[in-house]
């Protein structure tokens, strides 16, 4: 099974990809409406948001854990080394 | 290269990562049991491999409880994506997340126990791993709230109320049972009733 590779997420369905389109690496939570892949900065923030929303963390932690999320995916690689 | 040394090269590193797999399954199981304190030396000891190849593999503790964790991590958020994709109602969804902590309930609960001594690495892989279950569960409780179902409450507090809820039966386990049985086993249906109670909106007749 692919995994997203932005955010981690198992792609089965071709709903779960960017833009319905099986042979993209990435999912439909991390493309932009006009399908392209989110940039580090946006898919850091959202996933940050995204922490706060359903977690209610303090802002600089949930921060701090998108950032150890993103640094294990093949998607980020650059920016961490 | 060779054929033959090609494969003696594969051999190896075939061995290699079969000896480091062995040194996470034990570390899981000695953890499991014994808390994460255990001095290398007991999980060599435990996995019959040498004192020395634990460090070759993980140079210290560290290393090698990040990569349990990590590993733990990706297997449990696997079995809740499986399970939680054919889920429409939070209450189908919470089963399968009660599911599959009876599936790993000895090493969870002794994660969440030990958490807050252990590195600020290994907190984050735990946050992950919730960050998992809280997608899986805004998801679908977003669509009960929308239909009316479950109360408008903030999506934050539905979820830390059910974390809450789970985690003090496990972390209190010897209260709840006297026991070795699973403490989700015994009392997963009463939790999840109530807490469906609780946040579910009244059915209007």
């Amino acid at each position: 099974m692919k995994t997203c590779i932005a955010c981690g997420m198992p792609m089965e369905d071709i709903s779960d990809f960017a833009a319905n389109d099986p042979s993209k690496d990435y999912c439909v939570h991390c493309s932009r409406p006009d399908g392209e892949m989110q940039s580090f900065e946006e898919k850091k923030e959202n996933l940050t948001k995204f922490i706060i929303r359903t977690q209610g963390f303090n802002e600089s932690v949930a921060r701090k854990i998108a950032e150890d999320m993103m640094r294990k995916l093949p998607a980020w690689k650059e920016y961490f080394d | 290269m060779s054929g033959e040394s090609f494969m003696r090269v594969s051999t190896r590193q075939i061995q290699k990562l079969n000896t480091r797999k062995k040194i996470i399954e034990t570390a899981y199981k000695v953890f499991s049991e014994k808390g994460f304190s255990v001095p290398s030396s007991v999980i060599a000891k435990e996995a019959g491999v040498s004192h020395g190849s634990i460090f070759a593999h993980f140079p210290t503790m560290n290393d090698l409880l990040i990569s349990l964790l990590a590993d733990f991590g990706d297997k449990m958020g696997v079995s809740l994506h499986v399970l939680a994709k054919k889920c429409d109602s939070v209450e189908d969804l919470l089963k399968e997340h009660l599911k599959v902590l009876i599936e790993y309930e000895t090493f969870y609960s002794r994660l969440i126990s030990e958490k807050n001594r252990l590195p600020d690495e290994a907190k984050n892989t735990f946050a992950i791993i919730q960050s998992t279950v809280a997608f899986h569960f805004s998801t679908v409780i977003e669509r009960e709230i929308e239909k009316g179902t479950v109360k408008k409450l903030p999506i934050h507090m539905l979820f830390n109320t059910w974390l809450g809820l789970v985690h003090y039966y496990l972390l209190n386990k010897d209260f709840f049972s006297d026991s070795n049985e699973s403490v989700i086993k015994m009392y997963g249906s009463e939790l999840l009733s109530t807490y469906l109670n609780l946040i579910k909106n009244e059915r209007k007749v």
